[in-house]
């Protein structure tokens, strides 16, 4: 069998966001552009992904940014730092932290779909050379990245691999670690790809101790419609997804 | 139509001192058994890196061990990783010359770029230019064999005039092949009038369609070698036991295993968009069938496991639908204990094979 990763839950549980259920409705977020940057991040990165889910090969991450010009809690912006693995055969992306731009947003996306989502200041700028992106939380600057020299690419080339938060889930039994599914559609208007580039990254900042950026893959800059549907899948964080999956809808 | 036997010489976790020798040996007993029942060819994939899934990086060493052991299947060197960071064009074409002197003409050589970007990331290879090397190696090698002097100035590589030795035993030269994973792969075959090695599982409908296109493509091609290969082959997996449910079952297990270690590999799709890995090729498919709605029965079709009457119509199904030659991958990870994977090369020989009538020769003399 391929490794499994290695995360204490019992150690990240208090600082998980809290699920009051599983029927958060679907946002549509048309007009959105995601910024997305690709590093190998090295073997000690299996500390930080549940025991459900199977290391990719090799270990990388994607640092994934979205500006959303509408959405029901108004404009935002979300960067989110995404461990990559398999939930049994298929590629999800963990997310270990995110920052969103107001309050309104971090709070919405950790209620309804349990991303551990903190307030902050996220700046994506759009020069003739680069796309850049800075995060700021309390005060601190946590990335300063981009994606270096654009080149046109055909949305049909990029995929967004599905995302998997953890999050506590209030059941009669109690409250439950719970790995949940964040599976939205893209509709592509278009892409671009460049170099990535991270100038800056605090890792304790994005609940990612041990994990740096030590071999760049890609960067991809989109303009697409999408959305985030309501869970449609939950997981058990400590069994591996084969036998740990329920589906909700 | 004709069988064969298909490497990608899995191991399974922990990897102990004996582990990985111990799947060499199987497969070598393997290879030497079908040697003696009949089987056409034993090919070996190359590739890198991809933990328990494949530690076959130097098939031309594990095929030469098969041709030292048998008299006469062929050996599929393949596929060949085109791609100038992990083999060098004179290495590739001196290697292979030297395993078809070896084998005494018994070389097939397929042709390929890699999938993954485990690999390709691995060897500092620009995925972007994949298929273009693959596309001047391909077109070099013929006459890396047959010229008496060759030169070369091309994009991914160059070189002077030299005398490349030595010279391949087959005349003209081995069979060429090219690995279809990706849609619209064949047709790049087929315009080369390179044969079809096809590497997925199942599916008829789709094969069929695919292989029509190529039969009519390749007669309007012009080949890069002396002759065209226009064979189509296609993989499969086999366990055939004499009770059908064993058969399925052991089967399955052994298939639903293979699936989902290759749905672990990071595609170069999943990691680095472009216009050049244009779809994830085989994986989505191997997912699909590991644990989606696809898994069980639906996934199943044309697959050779089962008792013999079950394996023998999905053969002639494939025949049908146009395949020459099919490769079998007889375990994966060890999961089927080698005895048993020996009685079902046996059983297959005495009770499917015979029912196959010879099909034409892929091309060149031996």
């Amino acid at each position: 069998m391929p490794l499994f990763g290695e995360l204490a839950v019992e150690r990240v549980a208090p600082r998980l966001a809290h699920l009051l259920n599983l029927d958060a409705e679907a946002w549509t977020l048309p007009g959105a552009e995601i910024l997305q940057m690709a590093y190998e991040v090295g073997e000690a990165t299996r500390a930080l992904l549940p025991r459900a889910m199977h290391p990719a090969i090799p270990p990388y991450a994607t640092w994934l940014v979205t500006r959303y010009p509408e959405s029901p809690v108004g404009p935002f912006t979300l960067a989110q730092l995404r461990l990559m693995g398999r939930a049994g055969a298929h590629p999800r992306g963990y997310v270990l932290g995110a920052v969103a731009s107001t309050p309104e947003a971090a709070r919405a996306l950790a209620d309804g779909w349990g991303f551990p989502a903190a307030a902050g200041a996220v700046a994506v700028q759009r020069y003739h050379d680069r796309v850049s992106v800075s995060v700021t939380l309390e005060g601190d600057r946590i990335l300063d990245a981009a994606l270096v020299d654009p080149q046109p690419i055909s949305g049909a080339d990029v995929q967004y691999i599905h995302s998997v938060t953890l999050a506590r889930l209030d059941e009669p039994a109690g409250s439950t670690p719970t790995l949940v599914q964040v599976d939205p559609h893209y509709t592509f208007h278009r892409a671009e790809r460049g170099r990535p580039s991270i100038a800056r990254f605090a890792a304790a900042a994005w609940n990612a101790e041990g994990l740096a950026p030590v071999h760049p893959i890609s960067a991809s800059f989109a303009t697409c419609d999408t959305d985030l549907p309501r869970i449609r899948f939950v997981m058990d964080p400590e069994i591996p997804v084969v036998r740990g999956t329920r589906r909700i809808r | 139509m004709k069988f064969g036997l298909f490497y990608e010489l899995s191991v399974p976790r922990p990897w102990t001192r004996e582990s990985e020798r111990t799947v060499y040996n199987n497969a070598l007993e393997q290879v030497k058994l079908a040697d003696e029942l009949g089987f056409d060819q034993v090919w070996a994939v190359e590739h890198h890196f991809l933990e328990e899934y494949s530690h076959c990086p130097a098939p031309e060493l594990f095929l030469t061990a098969c041709a030292m052991l048998t008299t006469q299947i062929r050996v599929g060197h393949g596929i060949i990783v085109c791609v100038p960071e992990f083999n060098h064009p004179i290495k590739i074409a001196e290697r292979t010359a030297v395993l078809d002197l070896l084998s005494g003409g018994r070389l097939e050589v397929g042709t390929g770029r890699s999938a993954t970007w485990t690999e390709l990331a691995g060897f500092n290879a620009n995925p972007d230019d994949t298929k273009k090397s693959w596309d001047e190696f391909v077109r070099c090698l013929p006459k890396m064999w047959t010229s008496e002097q060759f030169a070369y100035e091309g994009e991914f590589w160059s070189m002077p005039a030299r005398t490349i030795l030595p010279k391949v035993y087959q005349r003209p030269h081995p069979p060429m092949w090219v690995a279809v994973t990706s849609p619209g792969t064949e047709l790049d075959a087929a315009d080369r009038g390179l044969g079809s090695l096809g590497l997925t599982f199942g599916g008829f409908a789709e094969q069929e369609k695919k292989i029509a296109e190529y039969r009519r493509r390749i007669q309007l091609c012009t080949p890069v070698g002396e002759f065209v290969n226009d064979q189509v082959s296609t993989v499969n997996f086999l366990y055939c036991h004499e009770d059908d449910q064993v058969g399925r079952t052991v089967g399955r297990k052994m298939a639903d295993t293979f699936n989902y270690l290759a749905s672990q590999l990071t595609s170069v799709r999943e990691a680095f968009p472009g216009r050049s890995y244009p779809s994830l090729g085989l994986l989505p498919q191997l997912r699909r069938q590991a644990t989606g709605p696809d898994s069980g029965e639906q996934a199943g079709e044309g697959l050779a496991l089962g008792g013999p009457e079950r394996v023998l119509r999905a053969l002639k199904r494939w025949e049908a639908v146009g395949v020459d030659r099919v490769n079998f991958l007889l375990n994966t990870v060890e999961a089927i204990p080698q005895t048993q994977v020996l009685e079902s090369l046996r059983l297959f020989a005495r009770e499917v094979m015979p029912a196959f009538a010879e099909s034409k020769p892929a091309g060149g003399e031996r």
